[in-house]
């Protein structure tokens, strides 16, 4: 059963070292309000010295930071033995810095600006593979059930004919109950396209799948959050 | 010029190479004037001596039959007559030397004397002056000494016109980086120097200078196009920046009213998320543009990319009444065409007859998006859309057909140009740069682009790949 925002305790503790104020500001509330405790550290020195006087259970890292770059920081962690996952996030878009700050030690790569919904996710998802937590076989939410074996889907005990690009949409759609996903975030995940098609091909899917999940249904799931994305909650 | 304490350093190394010439070329005059001197002289003195050598053979048989008397007559009545007089005596055992002939005025310094031993003991000498050859000689000398100073001059002067014709265009190089260094300026070219000098100048340093040349250009290339694609980024940025800042600036001016400020702020990210695309769409272009894209490029089969880009595009296409199916026909022969409805699944063309283009599978599949997207955005309902993939005439070609409007011919060059945006389009939603980036990438990879449309029958848009 996933259920929405709560699935962490305030326990899960997130370092952010990031200089820029506005960014860390916005981050560390967001961080915050989906139930972590967020230590902020300005520069890669203060982000070092936090690290390991801290377990952390994972890290949020700029690459263009003051005093030590982040790079270096998450080398230093490393051969420290800290094995805190980590976030990179960055303001370059080259392949050649995804590969190398992967290589250094971090754990995944989010470009800026990036949408708050991604960092959250791919935060959690960082959380979720350190902690491995025993991976559900069935998705519960509401009435909605979807049973990651068989690919059956329920709704108040009905069952839902899916094709498969909507079953992969709600998959992703549940796995992240809740939170918010962006557009870009589907595409990537329910198409594997890592581009911006100029058309609204999420909308349409979307709209195929609220008409399947929803639409027989007076308790609406699947919600619009204007100029952000999607979310399915209860 | 002069004024230039820099030119010293050409001009020292052209006034280097002119000495160097002009010591050898002199050097090797001197020793041919020498060896000639020398042969002559030695071939004078030869001439004499056989003269000489001829006069005594005579005489000492004219002695020997019939004495001294009839020698003496004989030498006297010669010597009367000969152009050139010699000196001749007889010494015999014991008697005084008699003098048959000693023509006036002689140095006997300047005698070359050839003497024979007679049986009985008498001696015949003869001599001959050496005035007249050293005369010659001393003639000899005077022209070769003249000659030789012409060679130096002629060596010198040579010397230094070969050199300023070589090292003119090392210093128009040199002056043209100088200025480029200077100026910051890389439309300045340095002049080829073929009207006077080696014809077709495929000399050394007329390479040198093509060679420089056609690298100012491919500076000067990649210099505007970044320039370009920098112009091109601020202003096309400042549209939605304006429509963004204007939203957010509305709010705050309005009364207070969540739901207002909800929606500005909805649009606020809407439009920085279409800035944050614009920009890396941009970006992408003139990377692909000025040739630095990175081509993450390995073996692609088209009908893959396709696929994959169908696959996206097949929802949109069924909601808007649109059939969107793929025809393959690898070989180029249209009778075997094969039409498949997508919804029926996509019948993959196999193995070795596969279309591979060599090219990255993501910038590939970025340009059948884009093409297919175009076409369904403006095929109207009930149109269709066919996407093709066919080798032809050695090239690997993508195609992609639609019954849509067209395009008006006046519009036709200009759909690729970047933000352009005709009549018929303005009222879809897109950001006018998907047929830049589609062209800029298949040209990435060194293949073509092409449209043909008829108003009222629809578009084909044909991109031509190199086989991989």
């Amino acid at each position: 059963m996933i259920s929405c925002r709560h699935g962490y305790d305030a326990d899960v503790r997130a370092l952010l070292v990031e200089d820029d104020p506005t960014i860390a500001e916005f981050v560390a509330r967001g961080l915050r309000e989906a139930g972590f405790a967020v230590d902020h550290a300005p520069d890669g020195e203060a982000g070092l010295t936090a690290a390991v006087a801290t377990p952390y259970d994972v890290a949020i890292i700029d690459l263009m930071l003051p005093k030590r770059d982040g790079l270096s920081l998450i080398e230093e962690l490393r051969r420290r033995g800290i094995t805190t996952p980590v976030l990179i996030l960055s303001a370059r878009r080259e392949i050649d810095d995804r590969v190398r700050g992967l290589q250094t030690g971090g754990d995944d790569y989010l470009t800026k600006p990036f949408a708050f919904a991604e960092l959250l996710a791919r935060v959690q998802a960082l959380v979720r593979r350190a902690t491995r937590a025993p991976e559900p076989t069935t998705l519960t939410v509401d009435d909605l059930t979807l049973d990651l074996l068989t690919r059956r889907v329920t709704r108040a005990g009905k069952p839902i004919d899916l094709r498969p690009r909507e079953f992969a949409l709600l998959e992703y759609l549940m796995r992240n109950a809740g939170r918010v996903v962006s557009k870009t975030m589907i595409l990537s995940h329910v198409w594997e396209y890592n581009f911006d098609p100029q058309t609204n091909i999420v909308d349409v899917l979307v709209s195929r799948l609220r008409e399947k999940i929803d639409r027989p249904f007076e308790k609406k799931l699947l919600h619009t959050v204007r100029g952000v994305g999607y979310v399915l909650r209860p | 010029m002069s004024s230039d304490p820099k030119l010293v350093l050409t001009r020292a190394f052209g006034l280097r190479i002119a000495l160097w010439y002009a010591t050898l070329f002199v050097i090797g005059a001197i020793a041919i004037v020498f060896v000639t001197y020398y042969l002559t002289k030695v071939s004078l003195e030869q001439r004499d001596h056989q003269i000489l050598q001829s006069k005594l053979g005579d005489y000492a048989s004219v002695y020997a039959r019939g004495g001294f008397n009839t020698l003496a007559a004989m030498v006297r009545a010669e010597q009367q007559t000969a152009p050139e007089r010699l000196f001749v005596r007889v010494v015999s055992r014991g008697v005084e030397a008699v003098v048959l002939s000693n023509p006036n005025g002689w140095d006997p310094s300047k005698i070359e004397t050839a003497t024979v031993p007679l049986s009985d003991g008498t001696l015949v000498q003869v001599g001959k002056s050496t005035e007249p050859r050293e005369d010659l000689l001393a003639r000899f000398r005077a022209a070769l000494g003249l000659v030789t100073l012409l060679v130096v001059v002629i060596a010198l002067s040579g010397g230094w016109l070969v050199t300023q014709s070589a090292v003119t265009p090392i210093r128009r190089l040199t002056a043209a980086v100088r200025r480029i260094i200077r100026t910051g300026r890389t439309d300045a070219r340095v002049p080829v120097a073929g009207t006077r000098g080696s014809p077709g100048n495929n000399d050394a340093i007329g390479e040198l200078t093509e060679l420089f040349n056609v690298m100012l250009d491919k500076i000067e290339g990649v210099v505007a196009a970044m320039r370009g694609a920098l112009d091109n980024v601020s202003h096309d940025l400042r549209t939605p920046l304006t429509r963004l800042r204007g939203t957010a600036e509305l709010a705050l001016a309005s009364p207070p009213d969540l739901e207002r400020y909800r929606e500005a702020l909805a649009l606020c990210v809407e439009e920085s998320d279409r800035v944050l695309v614009m920009l890396n769409t941009l970006m992408d272009i003139s990377e692909a543009e000025s040739g630095t894209m990175q081509l993450r490029r390995e073996p692609v089969p088209l009908s893959e990319v396709v696929e994959r880009a169908v696959d996206l595009y097949k929802d949109v296409a069924d909601v808007k009444g649109v059939t969107l199916s793929v025809q393959s026909s690898p070989v180029a022969s249209g009778s075997s065409r094969t039409s498949t409805p997508v919804a029926s699944g996509f019948s993959r063309t196999g193995g070795d007859t596969d279309v591979v283009v060599n090219g990255d599978r993501t910038r590939l599949e970025q340009v059948a998006a884009n093409l297919i997207d175009n076409a369904v955005k403006y095929t109207p309902s009930g149109g269709r859309v066919a996407v093709e993939v066919r080798r032809e005439n050695g090239n690997a070609v993508l195609r992609v057909r639609d019954t849509g409007p067209g395009i008006p011919p006046d519009e036709l060059p200009r759909i690729w140009t970047r933000l352009f945006r005709g009549d018929a389009s303005r009222a879809e939603r897109g950001l006018g740069l998907g047929l830049s980036l589609v062209k800029a990438i298949v040209e990435a990879h060194g293949g073509t682009v092409a449209v043909e449309s008829e108003p009222g029958q629809g578009s084909v848009f044909t991109v031509l790949l190199p086989l991989g």
